[in-house]
């Protein structure tokens, strides 16, 4: 099930509640501002710190 | 509409979710997959529910944007805790005073400056504490006995607060012993469906005869959307299966279901575990049309044929 817009309007980056957009490949969603992606499994965005991907 | 539901992918979450679905809601599921047991129970009970309507994250209360959460919600459904009482004593009790109270705390207030029409928080009759007045009443003392009990008492009283202060429209729900399919793995009747189902000792604290007012999940759930559409708040019910049962009577009826005896492992009453439990359920019949359909032997069937699609 593909995740909703209106879901993914809702969500902030957990740590500086900053916006994130999703990435090309619709498999995380990324925080620009503190370079971390948050991952999407399953159709489950992964929104906890410590599961982020730094980003280099 | 669109209803919140926290712990969604827990036990009495899941359940929730799926009712609300099928009754043609949209739910918006928060879960933060809770290291409390093995992960892959709760993605099994979330495959259950997956259905067009869900939205999903997996999250900390804490840390998102809750009132972003709550637009557009109409009634939020929160069972997201921190579980145990045994594993609440300690170095652990910082888990319980995020996920149960400041988690709670963050939830109600993002509430105030949203259109919700209903809060229900699930409570827990682990409020009461080791009293000898039963049954247990909403207005009757509580002196939990265990931090876990403290916890859910805390966040009980900031939803009072919140309705008497900002107008929140709270209910909670005290719920007593819940069981059925997707129970928590460390739970009394899943540990002794599962060592009973490989023929293992199934280890009693205390001598057996201490009793609880067991309650199926689906009589917790209906209790729920009852609350949601109940017209008052803040206020407090029991939500209990409506007679008391030994855990020797549980074992008695668990091999009458399995056809096979149980081996018993007697081990020592636990520090924080309650000698009984009986719900007064004359508030919830009342004013919620609160009636437990589900009888104890049904209910442990069920949740042994479901202990048997799970296996091991």
């Amino acid at each position: 099930m593909p995740i909703s817009q209106e879901l993914l309007e809702i969500l902030v980056c957990p740590k500086c509640k900053g916006d994130i957009h999703l990435t090309p490949a619709g498999d995380g969603l990324v925080c620009e501002a503190c370079r971390l992606m948050y991952p999407i499994r399953d159709d489950i965005p992964i929104m906890l710190i410590d599961e982020a991907i730094k980003l280099g | 509409m669109i209803c919140v539901v926290t712990g969604a992918a827990g036990f009495i979450g899941s359940h929730l979710a799926e009712k609300l679905l099928d009754a043609g809601h949209t739910v918006r599921g928060v879960d933060k997959f809770l290291g409390n047991y093995p992960r892959r129970f709760k993605e099994w009970n979330l495959a259950q529910v997956h259905r067009p309507g869900l939205e999903f994250i997996e999250a900390d209360l804490v840390d998102i944007d809750l009132p972003a959460l709550l637009d557009g919600v109409t009634y939020v459904f929160h069972q997201a805790a921190q579980p145990g009482v045994r594993s609440s004593w300690g170095e652990e009790f910082g888990e319980y005073t995020h996920n149960n109270i400041l988690a709670t705390q963050r939830l109600l207030e993002a509430s105030k400056k949203s259109k919700i029409k209903k809060f229900v928080y699930a409570s827990s009759s682990s409020v009461y504490g080791d009293t000898q007045d039963l049954p247990m009443r909403e207005n009757g003392m509580t002196r939990p006995v265990s931090p876990y009990g403290v916890s859910k008492l805390s966040a009980e009283q900031l939803c009072y607060l919140y309705w008497k202060e900002f107008g929140v429209p709270t209910v909670s729900l005290r719920y007593f012993t819940v069981y059925g399919p997707r129970q928590r793995p460390d739970m009394f009747f899943h540990i002794f469906m599962r060592a009973h189902r490989r023929g293992q000792a199934i280890p009693i604290y205390d001598d057996g005869k201490q009793s609880r007012d067991f309650t199926f999940c689906a009589d917790i759930v209906d209790g729920n959307v009852a609350a949601a559409e109940y017209p008052g708040a803040g206020e407090v019910f029991n939500l209990g299966g409506g007679s008391r049962t030994t855990v020797e009577e549980v074992v008695r009826m668990v091999e009458q279901i399995s056809g096979k005896k149980a081996k018993l492992n007697m081990l020592a009453r636990q520090q924080g575990d309650v000698r009984h439990t009986a719900a007064a359920l004359d508030e919830a019949r009342s004013k919620l049309g609160f009636n437990p359909r589900v009888k104890l032997y049904d209910g442990l069937a069920q949740e042994w044929e479901w202990m048997q699609k799970i296996g091991d």
